[in-house]
């Protein structure tokens, strides 16, 4: 099933980026140098980190939730 | 909430945050690389509708069958749609900067935006000032509903009477070739949908975290 | 039973003058320091300035004179309502009377207007189909608002805090009529914002009527 989705998601990435055509001015440079991975990773470890800190919130609010069913009974 | 719909929420926002910024976009005059920032700044926008709409949907729920719970739900739905707002704001401005020239260029969606915001900060004011709790849930539910219906002229009728510098009205060619390109819809789409999902998540946490507290704060005065 | 409400309104108005002329003092006070800032410098207002002190004029003392239906109103006395009628009934009554009200606000705002400051209004007719409209608008939004924030503990702030976000659409278009009013544009140009106006009154009232028993309950 992840694999599936992983394949499908890197064919996807691959038809997006086939395409070229330049005439108006982008940062294609930026983007030939390979520096836009930096960007990207970057992004992503600050998006993961939030969804981490998302996560654990989660986890503890359930724990939370427990203890007090536990409590009550 | 279940799980897979965290999970699948997540996944969406990892594909977009990489997709977005190594994807393929249309060559545009004026916007440029900029374009880039449909993908973030406008998911901010359906979110705050999205949540907004959940919350007068509750409030109306909650008119024809009182609980406090449905209130948390009210509460909660409008605080977290309030934040998705103000960061769709900041995302806005900074970008209009670079495009139109200024952070606030008196376009008819941007100021819809700002009055829905002010709606939801004039709504807060209402719940800080009642006393009793009941009273306070009734009468911000009724406010909810009300200038929620008020704002939707607003908000959807008049930015598409006058000219925007939004795509979809007025005339802005350069704008309006985006909107039908499909290589940015598998990125759009995919967006919008993971900022709800991740905004109904944050949203379930804080309606549980209250209600967690309150039954600590019930426990403590039966003691 | 409605016009036996309406009358009651007016009943009390009348009885309580000093109101009637605070607000009307309110109002004069306002139009007059706007006529003392331009006398200084002579045919210096164009359209633009005018619709904008018009309506700030017109929605500061209608906002004012609104707030009172149900913020001055004591507690005995809506108890007392509560036993003899609807709760729809009583919004009605107050959102008709309301409506008079503000146009009477607005109408007077107007001829004092053209009397101290100027009138460029090239089409009559449809300004003051606007002013009709802009009141029922603002009466229905006001009277509901004005039951919530009666609730409150500092009502007065609270009204004007609350009112804002919901008039603000009346008062977009009202300024795009005004806009082509001043401009003397043909009629048809404005009559999709004369329905547009229509619609969002419609709006208001419906839920005003729907809601305002929710508020009265307690």
């Amino acid at each position: 099933m992840k694999n599936k989705l992983l394949t499908t998601l890197l064919s996807l990435f691959i038809i997006l980026t086939a395409q070229a055509q330049a005439d108006v001015e982008m940062a294609d440079t930026m983007r030939s140098e390979g520096k836009i991975y930096v960007v990207v990773g970057i992004i992503l470890i600050i998006l993961i980190g939030l969804i981490v800190y998302l996560v654990l919130m989660d986890r503890k609010v359930s724990r939370l939730e427990k203890q007090l069913s536990d409590r009550q009974r | 909430m279940k799980n897979w719909v965290k999970i699948l929420g997540i996944c969406l926002l990892l594909y977009v945050h990489t997709a977005g910024l190594l994807a393929e976009v249309p060559r545009l005059n004026i916007l440029n690389e900029t374009v880039r920032a449909l993908y973030f700044h406008v998911p901010m926008w359906f979110g705050m509708t999205f949540l907004f709409t959940m919350s007068v949907y509750y409030a109306v729920r909650y008119l024809r069958n009182p609980s406090p719970e449905l209130d948390r739900k009210v509460l909660e739905y409008a605080n977290v749609g309030t934040v998705f707002g103000i960061l769709g704001i900041f995302t806005g401005m900074l970008w209009a900067n670079y495009t139109w020239g200024s952070p606030w260029h008196g376009d008819p969606k941007q100021n819809g935006a700002a009055i829905a915001l002010l709606v939801y900060l004039a709504y807060f004011v209402l719940r800080g000032s009642l006393d009793n709790q009941e009273q306070r849930a009734r009468l911000s539910a009724v406010y909810n509903i009300f200038a929620f219906a008020a704002m939707i002229p607003l908000i959807f009728v008049i930015p598409r009477m006058t000219s925007s510098m939004h795509p979809g009205s007025g005339g802005n060619p350069g704008f309006n070739a985006y909107e039908l390109d499909y290589r940015m819809r598998m990125v759009f789409y995919p967006a919008v949908a993971g900022w709800i999902l991740i905004g109904l998540w944050i949203t379930s946490l804080r309606i549980r975290l209250k209600t967690v507290e309150e039954t600590i704060i019930d426990i403590e005065d039966e003691k | 039973m409605l016009l036996t409400l309406i009358r009651k309104e007016f009943m009390l108005e009348l009885r309580r003058k000093a109101v009637i002329s605070g607000i009307g003092l309110y109002m004069f006070s306002l139009i007059f320091i706007c006529y003392l800032t331009f006398s200084l410098r002579q045919n210096s207002i164009n359209e633009a300035t005018w619709s904008a002190l018009f309506w700030l004029a017109i929605l500061f003392s209608v906002v004012n004179s609104v707030a009172k239906s149900f913020i001055g109103e004591k507690r005995g006395v809506s108890i007392y309502y509560y036993t003899l009628a609807s709760p729809q009934v009583v919004i009605l009554s107050k959102i008709l009377y309301n409506t008079l009200l503000c146009l009477v606000l607005s109408f007077t705002g107007y001829g004092l207007f053209a009397l101290f400051i100027d009138n460029p209004v090239q089409d009559t007719l449809y300004f003051l189909l606007t002013l009709l409209l802009t009141s029922m608008g603002f009466s229905s939004a006001l009277t509901l608002i004005s039951g919530i924030a009666a609730k409150a503990n500092n009502s007065h702030i609270l009204m004007a805090v609350l009112s804002f976000p919901v008039v603000i659409a009346i008062l977009l278009m009202a300024i795009r009529l005004t806009k082509n009013v001043l401009d003397g544009i043909d009629r048809s140009a404005s009559l999709d914002e004369l329905l547009n106006l229509l619609a969002i009154n419609c709006i208001l009232t419906a839920l005003a009527y729907l809601l305002f028993p929710y508020i009265w309950r307690s």
